[in-house]
């Protein structure tokens, strides 16, 4: 009889629940604004339900790839698809682009508490504090990640449901007027601006080394994928029933100032933005502490004979560092912009290839066989 | 943390250790005899007593023992007098058996006799109560268990009072509490394996399982780990925990301590494995996790609304004593516009007078607690409550009158106090009290937001930490949803028909609802 815990493995469950860790992050907080401000009335909701979609897609794609070379590490599958070299390049590329990700997270985490926590707290000693518990978190063991999200995550979606709720007083169901009234490039435009809420999706094609049960992969993902999408349409219809869309697009961080209107039922606290912030922090943390974690394990899979520790001592003054690189809020929002335009470009793009080759490959084996 | 366990066999040990004595018995009994009182200086409470076989002068024995380890009454009857009768019996016995045999056969009426071959084997059976019959001419002895001496009587434990439960605790004679688990579990699959502790004092150590229950491979790790040990002397099972747990630098516990042999026996039935130290009243149970240390053994007496109730407070309870000064602290330096405009003005009237920040008021209170909290314990109960008198109501009512503190802050660490009390371990409790500590100074510096750092980090060391290879977490995290019925819920009894999961055991149900 085997000891449960004796192999690490990640389950359907925990895989299930990573990925809406990982999505759901600081991007949320912005959303709602991103989307009204180039949407007309309430119609945000099909831009956001189409990304939503397109990303079930691509992830369906990544898992497909990924779960046809069960327990195998992203540099080696993509080795046998796409030769070493042109894999060793994928994987470094891929491995800067989840650094950047970390930076943008704790840069992004690191502004809005300066926004509505402290006044007078430097911004770069908020960030140093939270990249110090991230290093901490990613210096454990990866199933450790793992279980922090199941940990993590029912809190997050309690705390929006329960704003959500105490919102309802406030609601004001003319602001969903006009509805279906914006045009086509509006509808592209809020496609577009949704895509930076899903940023990091492709850790899949590199976690799947570890799933137990690598064929559900596709599955557990779609499922996975579903809890965001509800999620920001919920938290956009929210925002646009209670402010309006004028009043949407001319916040910074709506869903924050949601919670600011709201006061606990009784009397017992008010304008808990500062609480709802504070919950927030650990969906920000889950979603930086996997990226950083992804991008450690793309390296390590480059450079086998580093140590583990000895990369995340390396990476955490990088990340630190490319953090304090946007000076003020509109080059955060243009760094975020950078980020989601070469996910679009890079990460999907790498994602759809390697489906293709990996589907053209299988193809001719099968076909030789069958001769 | 685990390399302990593997480094310790290369260092050179340097020290003298103790004198002893691998030689065998001489057949000489006096040589023998010399050796022993050399060996132990010749105390008095040695006692000696020789005797002539078959009224041969040339035939001596002695029997060795060391009073006031021995029960009296049994050597007197079960042993002198026969002696006595032997000396003076003039029939002869079969040849071919050795006097000794003829002895144990005829002669010894107590039921745990063994034979030993050398010195150290009386020296070691006569330093834990056992008498020593040596004869002369003979190259071995008997060892005979004549275990007694003074003993405590089975009492209620003091540290874990229920309202609803057997009235047994563990007591410090290892004898007993083995007796005691054996009666509160009657079952012919508990089993215990014997270890001896101790480089100077030899202490025996007893690991206690239900075979087909608990999974072999948490027995095989609290075995090795045990052997492992090398000490002079296990005073406490908390010098053995010390020793086996998973991480010394955590300021969880990793195993549970208890008095009750309700509880163990209970454990024991749920997969896990007891060890049981000769000269304490305190188990340890292991592996033992986060959810483990938030349940009662009551829980399971009383109806299951109440104990899902009491669970629920717990919980609360738990939360309180980690959370409220830290929350006061960073609701009144950083954050007041959370509060309700009027509680913040009244909050803000009451702190008038006081001249300190909230923090350097929270820390001073908190060291008032912890200092009432340790002087209540040591001193004696009558006194212990004077203490309380004074320290609570006195300094708490003077501390506000004086201005000192704000009369919020007080009832923060009053609720707090009760609140820690109400964690039903103490080990538990007292990492609650580092971990508060941390927060306070977390929330001090970053508010709400350091406290949620520090719950971030206490999280990501709960999820590395392990208790004998199982997830400290768990059932929560890895998610077994199944065990959440008795977690924070207690189900009825008649839906708890199974194991728990994260325990991995081998037989899964406990009972089953079908039976007719």
């Amino acid at each position: 009889m085997k000891f449960l815990y004796s192999n690490e493995t990640i389950s359907d469950k925990e895989l299930k629940i990573a990925i809406p860790s990982m999505i759901i992050g600081v991007g949320v907080l912005s959303l709602p604004s991103g989307i009204a401000s180039v949407t007309v009335g309430s119609d945000g909701w099909i831009a956001l339900l189409i990304a939503g979609i397109l990303q079930m897609g691509v992830i369906w794609l990544m898992a497909k790839v990924a779960s046809s070379f069960p327990k195998q590490s992203f540099l080696s599958y993509s080795a046998k698809l796409v030769s070493k070299p042109v894999a060793v390049v994928i994987t470094f590329t891929f491995a800067v682009y989840f650094i950047c990700v970390t930076a943008y997270d704790i840069r992004m985490l690191g502004h809005i508490s300066e926004q509505y926590l402290f006044k007078k707290t430097p911004v770069e000693v908020v960030m140093l504090a939270f990249l110090l518990v991230v290093v901490y978190a990613v210096s454990g063991s990866r199933v450790g990640i793992f279980r922090l999200n199941i940990l993590f995550l029912p809190i997050i979606l309690i705390v929006a449901i329960v704003v959500f709720l105490l919102s309802s007083k406030i609601m004001d169901v003319s602001n969903l007027r006009p509805a279906f009234q914006t045009d086509i490039k509006g509808h592209m435009h809020g496609l577009y601006t949704s895509a930076l809420s899903y940023i990091g999706i492709s850790i899949i094609l590199f976690y799947t080394s570890f799933v137990e049960n690598p064929k559900n992969i596709p599955k557990v993902s779609i499922i996975g994928v579903t809890v965001p999408v509800v999620l920001y349409i919920v938290v956009y219809l929210n925002c646009i029933l209670v402010f309006g869309q004028v009043g949407t697009s001319n916040m910074l961080f709506p869903t924050v100032d949601l919670a600011k209107r709201v006061d606990l039922p009784g009397g017992m606290l008010e304008r808990i933005e500062a609480l709802f912030f504070t919950v927030w922090t650990m969906g920000v943390f889950t979603t930086a502490m996997m990226v950083f974690d992804v991008a450690i394990l793309a390296l390590q899979s480059i450079f086998k004979k580093i140590k583990k520790i000895h990369i995340i001592l390396f990476l955490s003054p990088l990340v630190y560092f490319i953090g304090t690189i946007p000076k003020n809020t509109t080059q955060i929002i243009q760094f975020g912009n950078y980020i989601a335009t070469s996910m679009y470009i890079y990460g999907y793009l790498i994602a759809i290839v390697l489906f293709i080759i990996a589907k053209v490959r299988k193809g001719k084996s099968n076909g030789k066989k069958a001769i | 943390m685990r390399r302990r366990y593997t480094k310790k066999a290369n260092w050179p040990s340097k020290n003298i250790k103790e004198q002893t004595s691998n030689e065998s018995l001489n057949s000489q009994l006096d040589a023998n005899i010399q050796k022993l009182k050399q060996l132990l200086d010749g105390p008095n409470d040695l006692v000696i007593r020789e005797f002539l076989l078959n009224n041969n002068p040339t035939m001596k024995g002695s029997v060795v023992y060391m009073d006031g380890l021995i029960d009296k009454q049994l050597v007197q009857e079960s042993i002198l007098r026969n002696m006595k009768d032997f000396a003076s019996n003039k029939k002869s016995y079969d040849t071919s058996k050795t006097i000794l045999e003829v002895m144990y056969e005829n002669f010894i009426s107590i039921h745990s006799v063994e034979k030993g071959n050398t010195l150290e084997d009386a020296l070691d059976g006569i330093l834990v109560g056992k008498t020593v019959i040596l004869i002369d001419g003979q190259t071995s002895a008997l060892i005979i268990n004549t275990k007694g001496g003074e003993s405590r009587s089975i009492d209620e434990p003091t540290t874990e009072m229920v309202v609803r439960g057997p009235r047994v605790g563990f007591v410090e004679s290892l004898g007993t509490n083995l007796a005691l688990l054996r009666k509160s579990l009657q079952t012919s699959s508990l089993r215990f394996q014997t270890h001896q502790i101790g480089r100077r004092s030899k202490k025996s150590l007893v690991v206690a399982y239900v075979d087909g229950v608990v999974h072999p491979e948490i027995v095989k790790e609290v075995n090795r780990r045990i052997q492992s040990i090398d000490i002079d002397d296990a005073p406490e099972s908390g010098f053995i925990e010390q020793w086996i747990e998973d991480s010394f630098l955590s300021p969880f516990p990793q195993m549970d301590n208890t008095e009750r042999s309700d509880k163990a026996s209970s454990e024991l039935l749920q997969g896990k494995v007891v060890i049981l130290l000769d000269g304490t009243p305190f188990v340890l149970i292991a592996p033992f996790t986060l959810g483990d240390f938030l349940k009662s053994p009551e829980d399971y007496n009383e109806r299951w609304l109440i104990g899902t109730l009491l669970r629920i407070l717990r919980y609360v309870a738990a939360f309180f004593a980690l959370l409220l000064p830290s929350l006061y602290i960073a609701l009144i330096s950083l954050h007041p516009g959370l509060l309700p405009t009027d509680m913040a003005l009244s909050i803000a009237a009451t702190r008038e007078e006081v001249p300190f920040p909230p923090v350097a008021e929270a820390f001073l209170m908190v060291l008032t607690m912890e200092l009432l909290q340790e002087a209540g314990l040591r001193l004696p109960a009558p006194i212990g409550q004077t203490i309380g008198i004074v320290g609570g109501l006195v300094i708490g009512d003077a501390a506000v009158s004086a201005g000192i503190v704000s009369p919020i802050m007080v009832i923060v660490i009053g609720l707090t106090a009760i609140s820690a009390f109400a964690t039903p371990s103490f080990s538990l409790g007292i990492s609650f009290r580092i971990l508060r500590i941390a927060f306070m100074l977390a929330a001090g510096i970053l508010g709400l937001f350091g406290i949620i750092l520090v719950y971030i980090m206490v999280m990501i060391h709960m999820v590395n930490l392990k208790s004998f290879g199982v997830p400290y977490t768990a059932p929560f995290s890895p998610t077994m949803d199944r065990d959440w019925k008795d977690l924070i819920l207690r189900a009825p009894m008649t839906i708890l028909t199974r194991r728990p999961n994260f325990m991995n055991t081998k037989d899964v149900d406990s009972g089953s609802r079908e039976k007719e």
